[in-house]
């Protein structure tokens, strides 16, 4: 394979830019205000694949591409790249998680209740039509706050440590590690095979249509496990920093995050039989991905289908990586493709004189 | 969150700066700054930038940590004399994380006192109310289940 350079098309593509941005009409703050204003579950999903919580940035890179959740994405993490880390924040706790919806299919009765929230899970799925015909909705709460005697608690344990203290869980020991050792993806290669913590970060960090059709594939028949939602959350975790000087710990405001745990029927020792377990969470409000992450997280490592290989996953759902990989094929390869028709015409020229010389084998005969 | 009419400890405050108004915390800041000015001694802005928080999150099912992302924050360390005052909020207005810095740097020498705690019992108010109204709501979606 050989490597030319190439000149020209330098004003075409001061065009092409151009153009892009004719069409998709003036940016300005209007449109960055009504997207975090209005599209907070888009936005969720880009800082949840960008591996960063910035909903304003997050609406101007949505308002930039046009929507092009790719670029989106992709504008995010070189936005990242130009930041210095500044510190690691106190580990996010299950329990400490201030929840606003919280659902198992598992069990009814659950330790704390469960809480729909915010969803339209049991809503028709009708388009609003009154809206087109200039009567807007309204969004006005049934709850009569001021009268609300009890509101709801604000955090709640882990499904799987109420498993655990019933003895369906084998007993674990938390990880001491500080924040600064845990390793991170964003600085060391993903290595097979692969750790728990990259795993985890990985899918936190995966392509929600990527993670869905291999979570889809293996929960419908390709894998080996049938899932059950343990629970499913949706809440905001504090950010808790630590003053400089004084040392004191503090909380620097909310994230929203996600998170879920699915739940196998039978494992280990036919004798001791336990539950297993798989979790995933995520920045941002994305039910879809963590539900299916999750079921990656438990199905990966056992033998069978690709969607249960950690390299398979991991690999094909990361999203600047796949779609880059994907849209780098429109670029120029005309060198590669010249030498493969290169070899062909080679090809066809050998036959065509194998025929010559069979032809005149055959007159001479 | 502790009452409203109770005093605040330094991580309290920290906190309700942090979720409070921009503008109420930028317009607090520059009320202290006036007084800081009448004392004399210099006050020193050490940093002021924007960076990341990698936010750490422990698995509910091995007790594994992993990073589940990171978070864009506004820092701000600030000098008078023997102390310093830090904020860091969420987001880029490195404004009001100096505001929060200044605020803090009040919270601890005890400058403007009375103004400083009125602006945390706001701030706590606004809070409780904020959380108040929403979990109210979140538990009127509470799921009363029942077995045939």
């Amino acid at each position: 394979m050989a490597y030319v350079a190439a000149r020209g098309g330098e004003a075409a593509i001061l065009e092409a830019e151009r153009l892009y941005k004719v069409m998709l009409g003036p940016l300005g703050m209007a449109q960055v205000r009504m997207l975090t204003d209005h599209l907070p579950y888009l936005l969720d999903r880009v800082m949840g694949e960008a591996s960063l919580y910035a909903p304003e940035l997050a609406a101007l890179a949505v308002a930039q591409t046009g929507g092009d959740l790719y670029e989106a994405v992709l504008l995010l993490r070189a936005y990242r790249s130009t930041q210095p880390r500044l510190a690691y924040a106190a580990p996010i706790e299950q329990d400490a998680i201030t929840t606003v919806r919280r659902v198992s299919a598992a069990f009814k009765d659950i330790p704390g209740g469960q809480v729909l929230g915010p969803t339209l899970d049991y809503s028709h799925r009708m388009l609003e039509m009154n809206v087109l015909r200039g009567q807007p909705t309204t969004t006005n709460s049934s709850v009569d706050v001021s009268s609300t005697v009890s509101s709801s608690p604000t955090v709640f344990p882990a499904l799987a440590a109420w498993q655990r203290q019933a003895g369906l869980l084998p007993e674990i020991t938390a990880d001491t590690t500080t924040p600064d050792e845990i390793p991170d993806v964003t600085r060391e290669p993903l290595l097979f095979p692969v750790s728990r913590s990259h795993k985890l970060q990985s899918l936190a960090r995966g392509d929600t249509g990527g993670i869905l059709a291999l979570g889809y594939a293996n929960m419908r028949g390709y894998g080996a496990v049938h899932p059950t939602i343990n629970e499913v959350r949706l809440g905001y975790a504090d950010v808790i920093l630590t003053h400089p000087v004084t040392g004191v710990h503090f909380s620097a405001g909310q994230v929203r995050v996600s998170s879920a745990e699915i739940v196998t029927n039978f494992a280990g020792d036919p004798h001791d039989p336990r539950l297993e377990l798989g979790f995933s969470a995520t920045l941002g409000w994305n039910e879809v991905k963590v539900i299916a992450a999750s079921m990656l997280d438990l199905s990966m490592g056992k033998a069978g289908h690709a969607s249960q290989t950690p390299e398979f996953v991991l690999y094909h759902t990361e999203p600047v990586e796949s779609s880059g990989f994907c849209i780098h094929f429109k670029l120029p390869h005309y060198v590669t493709f010249q030498s493969s028709l290169e070899a062909m015409r080679g090809v066809k020229q050998l036959e065509r004189a194998d025929d010559l010389l069979e032809m005149a084998e055959k007159v001479d005969a | 969150m502790k009452d409203a009419s109770e005093g605040f400890d330094q991580s309290t405050a920290l906190g309700l700066t942090a979720t409070a108004s921009p503008d109420a915390v930028k317009a607090l800041a520059e009320t202290l700054l006036t007084a800081l000015e009448d004392s004399g001694t210099p006050l020193t802005v050490v940093e002021n930038r924007t960076g990341l928080v990698m936010l750490p999150y422990r698995d509910t099912v091995h007790g594994s940590l992993f990073h589940v992302g990171e978070a864009l924050i506004a820092e701000a360390r600030v000098r008078h004399g023997s102390l310093e005052g830090y904020g860091a909020c969420l987001g880029r207005d490195l404004e009001f994380a100096l505001g929060m810095a200044i605020v803090d740097l009040a919270f601890q020498s005890g400058l403007l006192r009375d103004q400083v705690q009125a602006f945390l019992e706001a701030a706590a108010a606004d809070d409780a109310a904020r959380q108040g109204a929403l979990f109210a709501q979140v538990e009127a979606t509470r799921v009363q289940m029942e077995t045939f």
